[in-house]
């Protein structure tokens, strides 16, 4: 399974690395903004992507549309990582077309088998 | 002659007479008529309202004589004060108290005399009503009862410029106030016009008070506003009261306000009496904290994310095989960045219940569901800590917003946990009433002293149990509680004795049971 991250934070690219990586065996693809993430997504077709919503210049949401867009990124599953615990937050997001929300901060040790379930659910 | 002596309670009736604070003052018109009808009805070329003050009678009103006073050792009045009657010298000449008075040897030449005494309402004798001629004389049964009832009208006279006196004072006490207040405070019209302002409104709404009472306020009211400030004055107009109204002005500069009002109306007189504040800055601040808090609550996500991750991950023994110190070290850093994540967690849901972003979603519900799926979330906990959760539940409903009743139940279940020795059992057990359900949480742990019962429902109030083993928590559990059993229209409380544990009680609504199967 091929992951990419777009997030502005190195750490949290860092710990979803290891994550994901380590212990998902997945193979993690990384962007640190909107604009790297779309090239990204347009030139390495990833099976789905980790977008990070607040993000300088351009927002996971902004992001998010952009890769809808495009047709060779349209069908890409995309979910959300925020760090906004908000009901309404987390329903906005569902209702642009995110195939889930998850939370920041997760648990690294189960976050690969979450989303796999995501994914397969 | 002989002087007039001073009264036993001269030191009283001087009080008296200086309290109506008329000595020095001009003629007035109801004093003038008076000695005016006292010189007709007793055929006297001279009639004076004569006050008797320290040393002098001062002389309110005066018909015949050209003198304003006199000193009191001279004075007839001053006879007169000793007297409950009409005090009469028919002539002066043949009285060895008066015959060789200057009044009576000089000008102006007093012969007969006639003193009706001004008694105060406490009984002290202020001075005399009076009719004096130059020659000697009788004075009448009517004549005398006439100067009686006459010096009887001057004490009302008197009396009532007082109180008009003391009246205005205190209006214009209350006046300097309401032009001092920085609040806003209005008489307004059941027809939705201001009748009279405080300069406050001037400097609020930037408006002149003519531009103000010349037009409905409605006028002035945001227009987003309106529909509800109509509604709020129907009820003024109703006759019930205002607590606490809040809406937006635009005022003259364009700027919006928001004011808070609190008004009381008097139907039958057709006003409202409001006071107002101009809430604006204050709203400001509380916007800007609630977003700061949010902010800084979002922020700190962050760099926990990397941090609780990293942690997780070398627990998890990703990086290689952690000697047992490192174990212990890391499960330290982990355990503590779970605590900064529920603090923030916290913050946030109080934050939110509290500016009310929160809506309930009330359904009826089993109570039953309630419980258990509280002792299910707890119970992990209960075991690690050797306690047991025993739960005595009644088959009821409730009508509650599921998810946050959970919340209040585990949150005050990991409490009774959190106090209890190993061992130790803890109960719920729920009463129905007609309309009200009652959740109880009993623990037998150290119990709450009376003092700091009150507190615990504060924001970031910790009780200090004495007890090492109680885990630290983020002292807004229990506010958190209060605000989501408040939103739920239910009340939530505590009862505790020292040493003998504690039981938390909440109450919420009942509904019937079966509306429960209906809305599921």
């Amino acid at each position: 399974m091929r992951v990419l991250v777009i997030d502005d934070e190195e750490d949290v690219r860092y710990v979803v690395r290891m994550s994901l990586g380590r212990v998902g065996k997945m193979t993690v693809l990384e962007a640190s903004s909107g604009a790297e993430g779309i090239a990204r997504a347009r030139s390495e077709k990833p099976d789905f992507i980790l977008l990070d919503m607040m993000m300088p210049d351009m927002d996971g949401a902004a992001t998010f549309l952009q890769l809808r867009a495009n047709e060779e990124t349209a069908s890409i599953p995309v979910v959300f990582l925020t760090a906004k615990a908000m009901a309404s937050e987390v329903q906005r997001l569902k209702d642009l077309g995110a195939r889930a929300v998850v939370l920041k901060p997760f648990n690294p040790m189960t976050l690969a088998a979450d989303l796999t379930a995501i994914l397969e659910g | 002659m002989i002087a007039p002596s001073i009264p036993e309670n001269e030191g009283e009736r001087l009080a008296a007479l200086h309290r109506y604070q008329i000595l020095d003052t001009t003629p007035e018109e109801a004093f003038d008529e008076l000695v005016q009808l006292a010189s007709m009805m007793c055929g006297a070329p001279i009639a004076l309202i004569s006050l008797v003050d320290t040393s002098r009678q001062w002389f309110k009103a005066r018909i015949g004589l050209d003198v304003q006073e006199t000193p009191r050792s001279v004075s007839f009045c001053g006879h007169a004060l000793h007297d409950s009657d009409v005090f009469v010298v028919h002539d002066a000449l043949a009285d060895p108290r008066f015959a060789t008075n200057p009044l009576v040897v000089g000008e102006p030449k007093i012969r007969f005399y006639a003193g009706a005494p001004l008694t105060s309402p406490e009984g002290l004798k202020l001075g005399a009503l009076c009719v004096i001629d130059r020659r000697p004389r009788l004075l009448d049964t009517r004549q005398r009862s006439a100067l009686r009832a006459l010096g009887r009208q001057v004490m009302v006279q008197l009396e009532l410029r007082r109180q008009i006196t003391e009246r205005s004072k205190a209006e214009r006490e209350l006046d300097r106030f309401f032009d001092l207040s920085l609040d806003l405070l209005c008489i307004s019209g059941t027809d939705g016009r201001f009748k009279r302002l405080n300069p406050a409104f001037t400097s609020v709404f930037g408006y002149t008070h003519d531009e103000l009472t010349s037009r409905p306020f409605l006028e002035l009211v945001h227009p987003d506003d309106v529909e509800k400030t109509a509604r709020e004055l129907q009820n003024l107009r109703l006759g019930r009261k205002t607590i606490r109204f809040e809406n937006r002005y635009v005022c003259k500069d364009g700027t919006t306000k928001w004011i808070a009002w609190t008004a009381s109306p008097v139907p039958e007189d057709g006003v409202i009496y409001a006071v107002a504040r101009d809430i604006t800055g204050a709203r400001e601040v509380e916007r800007l904290k609630r977003d700061f808090v949010a902010t800084v609550s979002h922020e700190l996500r962050t760099p926990l994310t990397s941090i609780r991750g990293s942690l997780g991950l070398l627990a998890a023994g990703l990086m290689g095989e952690l000697t047992p110190e490192a174990r212990e070290m890391v499960a330290v850093a982990e355990r503590n960045s779970v605590r900064l994540m529920s603090l923030i967690n916290d913050i946030l849901d109080f934050e939110k219940l509290e500016s009310g972003k929160v809506e309930m979603d009330l359904r009826p519900t089993p109570l039953l569901r309630i419980l258990e799926r509280s002792i299910e979330t707890t119970n992990a906990f209960a075991v690690q800590e050797g306690v047991s959760i025993e739960l005595h539940s009644s088959n009821t409903a409730v009508l509650a917003d599921e998810a946050r009743i959970v919340q209040v139940v585990v949150n005050l279940l990991s409490n009774a946990v959190k106090h209890s020795e190993r061992g130790a059992r803890i109960a719920i057990r729920s009463h129905a009433g007609p309309e009200w359900v009652e959740v109880k949480v009993e623990d037998r742990g150290s119990g709450i002293s009376a003092e700091a019962q009150p507190l615990l429902f504060e924001r970031f109030h910790q009780i200090d149990s004495g007890d090492s083993r109680t885990k630290p928590g983020t002292g807004l559990g229990l506010a958190i509680c209060k605000a989501i059993v408040e939103q739920h229209g239910g009340s939530i409380g505590v009862e505790s004795r020292l040493g003998e544990g504690s039981t938390f009680w909440l109450r919420i609504r009942s509904v019937d049971p079966a509306l429960c199967a209906v809305s599921a």
